[in-house]
């Protein structure tokens, strides 16, 4: 089936099988690597996108579902000369390690912040549960904090 | 620097002027101080000499005319932060800015790739010399050329930001290199003093921050060659199960599927799409053979301190006596734990004649293209392995002979096919951290000093049987020098001290796991001497410290020890209580207090505080990162993760199920103390996962009362 | 051990009960004498109410659970101020409209936790049932809308499609065909929403 939305931005179409995984179309179809495949089963986080805003497991997300839906990926969620503030201060606190993780972190990240400007310890607890195997989490933690600051003093300028 | 460890200038091979996109200068550096030491010392304590491969036109450096100096890394980068290390030591010896280095992974086409492994955490530690001299030699060489082109003398020019200068003319090292054909080689020049250093010792930034943050295609997984298809692999879930029959009718016929490959002991399903190959799998029926179910008992029964075959790897004094009412003992035991790295295994491969291209996650280039070339029947210098970013290592790609099935299938195919596990053959199918058990027994003297010791454990596979070490080793040593890991008595003033090895193969593959048996044998022994301190009712500090002599490397085991101490508090308060422990592995010494609590049966760390001497701190960022990581790895494993056997099957398949430390159970602060006992680099980034089990258990003794003696901590 | 304190909860299911009549407006309790036995409709519904498939989404606090041994929700997931979990981590960050095949992650409109004051975890079948009626307890439903939600509402008809696992495996749906099911409760409901007496 013809699939129609909007993709970090722009228009996009593909043709596929309804049922295909949006993780794939985004990495096979539209060459968009960012979005990590790690277990398939939406359990560790590493394919983490946003949809409409909100943090969505690619990997358990039909295509079919995408139909007319706002998606944002890494890729599309800030870029070297304009990082957006959780990139930024993934990159202040040097964050990561192998890295494999970090976009899914990243994405589930910037969602919260658009939902919960200034998220406490608990806050971040309860909502990042992505899997980082290098164990990150410490840096990571500080620089949610800071990606915080950042994300609410962009907004005030704006 | 003694002259025997310079550059050999015979071996410095060097050709220039490869078109018009980059000139190159080009060099192999062969280590010529054989291993001189026993190799079960240098597995213990010594940094095994870095061991590149071959003689041919192999590369280290290209200078490109951007004015950029490309290093080809023989190591891979996994995350421990290599690369970076190594831009640092290349941007000192060469003169330039980090943003001039740049570093790639060398294929075995286009540069040296150690024909061991990335592993062992000795990438910084083994290129510490032969990089530096290397890169110092490529800067006299470029020194000598720009005296030719400027008409002068080498020792008139200096050079700073990829820049020769002699104050009125300059030249970028891209110019200097242009059209270069042959190079003067001078004599290995000496390397920079530390004082010298702008970026060793400082904490610059990752060199693979910005692909990593901005998502770039950098890793195995995202690999992608012209028309290429996607496969999945059948593997049994049962442990020994082999193939008995197939039906692939309805799965060959599944919408995408290309080929259903039949290699008789294995079925391959290449389709268009990963999922394709997915959704076909799913239709195949397959018959197995399971000659045995095995169980959980059956396993632990076989690892059990008293079987299989034994080895003393340590021996002071005399034995101990089980039966003497003042020896005190305690069994302790781990799990089979899995790697759980985040990037899948698999690999890109294309094969095309007698010539095959794979491009991997690896941590054995080297050993992964003689895999392919056996398989295929092919000369090894027909086989490129192209390695990538690795999604995590932690020592599960010490093993990547999946690459010979990728290959397989694009032969079968004739196209390139990429293939990867899905997450529940990573579980079932990994090569796993062995469980282990520990018996450990001890006896005061008056003075309330240990007289005796003594850490008897069990552990199947970790360096037996894998392919990087040889199989003859076991014969020669009878000892898992990985399992050995952590397993000897640190504390030499105890008068009588032995560590006892009993080794079994078991019916699945063990192997390396981050650290290997340290982590184990260290929740043991520190669990254990924590105990014992407790009883003779001495501060478990300055317990530890009586008790370690000032010879070979005490000296430093004990500056952790009491720098770390100076964070430590006796007691619980409030269900509040800090926990001490202390290791040494591969010559790095480490200690960490963890300050934990617990309330309502939660555990909340509230800091651990790490002293680590890793002699010079490359990277100091980098270094505590690793501590970091290697904490958490520690918590997670000491406290949630366990693979279980289920009639037969491992398990669990999935992440969640296999519990793993999350954000929420990380310690809000790590505080990270490094000491510089010796003037080189030393392993950093397993030495850290030693004391951590160990120093949660003996938190949670003070606050609980309880003495845990089995992984994963579980408080109930 | 479970499953015989479920039998016994069966056996001691007395003659008396409460009767509710099929009207707009909540019945009032009246007491029966009907007997209940292993077809009768009550016992057929509640067969399935008690069922994991539905019980894992009715918990009794803030943490759903999930699979055949009823586990907690993996990952800590939690109920959230709106039974649709956290704000950076709602039900939808997973699950979707539908079951996904490919992850094994099962999904229907409106996936969430039923409210709280709706718990069923740790409670009897006549526990249960008595919630059911309670509008203060249901969503404020009267029995009319009670039956339609539990004869028609698609998250409640998702346990007899429940999907596949994460390995792939088909979930277990209620023991009860989901026709004899929608026939039981609408049964129970004509003759009066008895509940039978402990």
């Amino acid at each position: 089936m013809k699939v129609s939305f909007t993709l970090n931005g722009a228009p996009t179409e593909v043709e596929t099988d309804e049922q295909t995984p949006l993780l794939w179309v985004l990495r096979d179809q539209l060459d968009l690597k960012g979005t990590k495949f790690g277990c398939g089963k939406a359990a560790c986080g590493a394919c983490t996108v946003q949809v409409d805003g909100t943090a969505i497991r690619s990997c358990s997300y039909a295509i079919k579902f995408a139909e007319g839906k706002n998606i944002r990926t890494i890729e599309g969620l800030g870029n070297r000369d304009n990082p957006h503030p959780v990139q930024q201060a993934w990159m202040d606190f040097v964050v990561p390690q192998c890295g494999y993780c970090q976009p899914g972190f990243m994405m589930a990240t910037a969602a919260l912040l658009e939902k919960v400007p200034k998220p406490t310890d608990e806050d971040i607890d309860r909502n990042i549960v992505n899997v980082c195997r290098c164990g990150t989490y410490t840096r990571m933690r500080k620089a949610i904090h800071r990606a915080a600051e950042l994300h609410q003093s962009q907004n005030l300028k704006k | 620097m003694s002259a025997k460890n310079k550059v050999s200038r015979r071996k410095f091979i060097v050709r220039g002027g490869l078109g018009a996109v980059g000139l190159l200068a080009v060099g192999t550096y062969v280590f010529r101080n054989p291993i001189r030491r026993s190799v079960l010392e240098v597995a213990e304590t010594l940094v095994p000499p870095y061991s590149g491969s071959g003689m041919s036109a192999n590369l280290w450096f290209e200078i490109t005319e951007d004015n950029t100096v490309k290093l080809y890394s023989p190591k891979v980068e996994m995350g421990q932060g290599t690369f970076t290390g190594l831009a640092q030591m290349v941007a000192d010896e060469m003169d330039l800015t980090m943003e001039q280095v740049e570093v790639v992974g060398a294929a075995t086409d286009t540069g040296v790739v150690d024909a061991l492994s990335t592993g062992g955490s000795l990438s910084v530690a083994q290129l510490w010399d032969p990089l530096r001299e290397l890169a110092a030699t490529m800067r006299e060489m470029l020194k000598t050329e720009a005296a030719n082109k400027l008409g002068t003398t080498p020792d008139q020019l200096t050079t700073e930001k990829g820049i020769a200068s002699n104050g009125s003319q300059s030249l970028t090292y891209a110019e200097i290199a242009k059209g270069v054909q042959e190079w003067t080689i001078p004599d290995a020049p000496d390397l920079r003093p530390r004082s010298a250093h702008k970026f060793v010792g400082q904490p610059v930034k990752r060199v693979d921050l910005a692909p990593k943050v901005f998502g770039d295609p950098i890793f195995g997984q995202d690999a992608v060659l012209p028309d290429m298809l996607h496969a999945c692999i059948v593997r049994p879930e049962h442990i020994g199960a082999t193939l008995a029959s197939f039906d692939a009718s309805e799965a060959s016929s599944m919408p995408g599927v290309v080929q259903v490959v039949d290699k008789k002991d294995w079925i391959g399903i290449v389709a268009e799409s990963y999922p394709q190959a997915l959704a076909a799998k799913a239709k195949l029926r397959v018959e197995w053979d399971i000659p045995k179910v095995w169980t959980e008992a059956e396993i632990r029964e076989m690892l059990t301190v008293g079987q299989g075959n034994k080895m003393v790897t340590q021996k002071a004094g005399s034995a101990l006596d089980p039966e003497d009412p003042e020896v005190f003992s305690l069994e302790f035991s781990s799990p089979i734990g899995a790697h759980a790295q985040m990037e899948p295994n698999g690999a890109v491969a294309h094969v095309e004649g007698d010539k095959a291209t794979i491009i991997i996650s690896t941590q054995v280039i080297g050993i992964t293209q003689n895999q392919v070339a056996d398989a295929l029947g092919i000369p090894k210098e027909n086989v490129n392995v192209i390695p990538t970013y690795l999604g995590g290592g932690f020592g599960r790609r010490l093993n990547t002979n999946h690459a010979v099935r990728a290959a397989q299938l694009s032969q079968a195919v004739g196209k390139p096919v990429k293939y990867f596990f899905t997450r529940k053959e990573e579980f079932q199918n990994d090569t796993f951290r062995p469980p282990t058990h520990h018996i450990v027994r001890g006896k005061l003297n008056d003075a309330g000093q240990l007289s005796g010791l003594e850490h008897h454990y069990a552990s199947g596979d970790v360096a037996i049987n894998s392919v990087i070490m040889p199989a003859a080793l076991h014969t020669i040593l009878g000892t898992d020098v990985g399992a050995m890991r952590g397993g000897n008595i640190q504390y030499d003033l105890i008068p009588n001290h032995r560590a006892v090895q009993w080794h079994t193969t078991l019916p699945f593959a063990t192997s390396w796991w981050r650290s290997l048996g340290l982590l184990a044998n260290t929740f043991a022994i520190e669990s254990f001497v924590d105990e014992m301190a407790l009883r003779a009712e001495q501060d478990p500090v300055a317990f530890r410290l009586s008790q370690i002599s000032d010879e070979g490397e005490g000296k430093r085991l004990k500056a952790v020890i009491e720098k770390a101490g100076e964070h430590y508090r006796e007691g619980a308060r409030d269900g509040r209580a800090m926990g001490f422990a202390a290791s040494i592995d591969t010559g790095t010494p480490c200690a960490q207090v963890v300050d934990l609590s617990v309330k309502d049966g939660n555990l909340t760390i509230h800091k651990v505080v790490c002293v680590m001497d890793c002699g010079i701190a490359v990277n100091p960022d980098q270094v505590k990162a690793q501590c970091e990581g290697a904490i958490n790895m520690g918590i997670s494993a000491a406290m949630h993760e366990k693979m279980t056997i289920d009639e037969g099957r491992l398990f669990p398949t999935i992440y969640g199920a296999y519990e793993m430390a999350l954000m929420k159970h990380s310690p809000r602060d790590i505080e990270v103390i490094l000491l510089e006992g010796v003037d080189r680099p030393l392993p950093v980034g397993e030495p850290p996962l030693g004391p951590i089990g160990a120093a949660l258990g003996n938190a949670l003794r003070r606050i609980t009362g309880q003495r845990f003696t089995d992984l994963p901590i579980k408080l109930t | 051990m479970r499953f015989r304190l479920f039998i016994a909860s069966l056996l001691l299911m007395g003659s008396f009960g409460l009767a509710y009549s099929l009207s707009d407006r909540l019945p009032e309790t009246v007491p029966t004498n009907q007997e209940v036995t292993a077809e009768d409709p009550f016992t057929l519904m509640m067969n399935v109410l008690t069922h994991k498939r539905c019980v894992n989404c009715h918990p009794n606090g803030d943490r759903p659970r999930q699979g055949e041994d009823s586990h907690y929700h993996n990952f800590g997931v939690v109920r959230g101020p709106d039974n649709h979990g956290l704000e950076g981590l709602t039900c939808n960050t997973c699950h979707q409209s539908e079951n996904d095949d490919f992850s094994g992650v099962p999904g229907a409109p409106e996936w969430s936790l039923a409210p709280i004051e709706m718990y069923w975890e740790g409670l009897s079948r006549t526990e249960i049932a008595h919630s059911m009626l309670d509008p203060e307890r249901n969503g404020g439903r009267n029995l009319k809308e009670l039956v339609k939600h539990l004869t028609e509402h698609e998250l409640v008809l998702w346990a007899w499609e429940p999907g596949v696992n994460s390995e792939g495996i088909p979930r277990e749906p209620p023991p009860v065909s989901k026709e004899k099911y929608i026939e039981a409760v609408k049964a129970w409901a004509e003759a009066g929403a008895v509940v039978p007496a402990e």
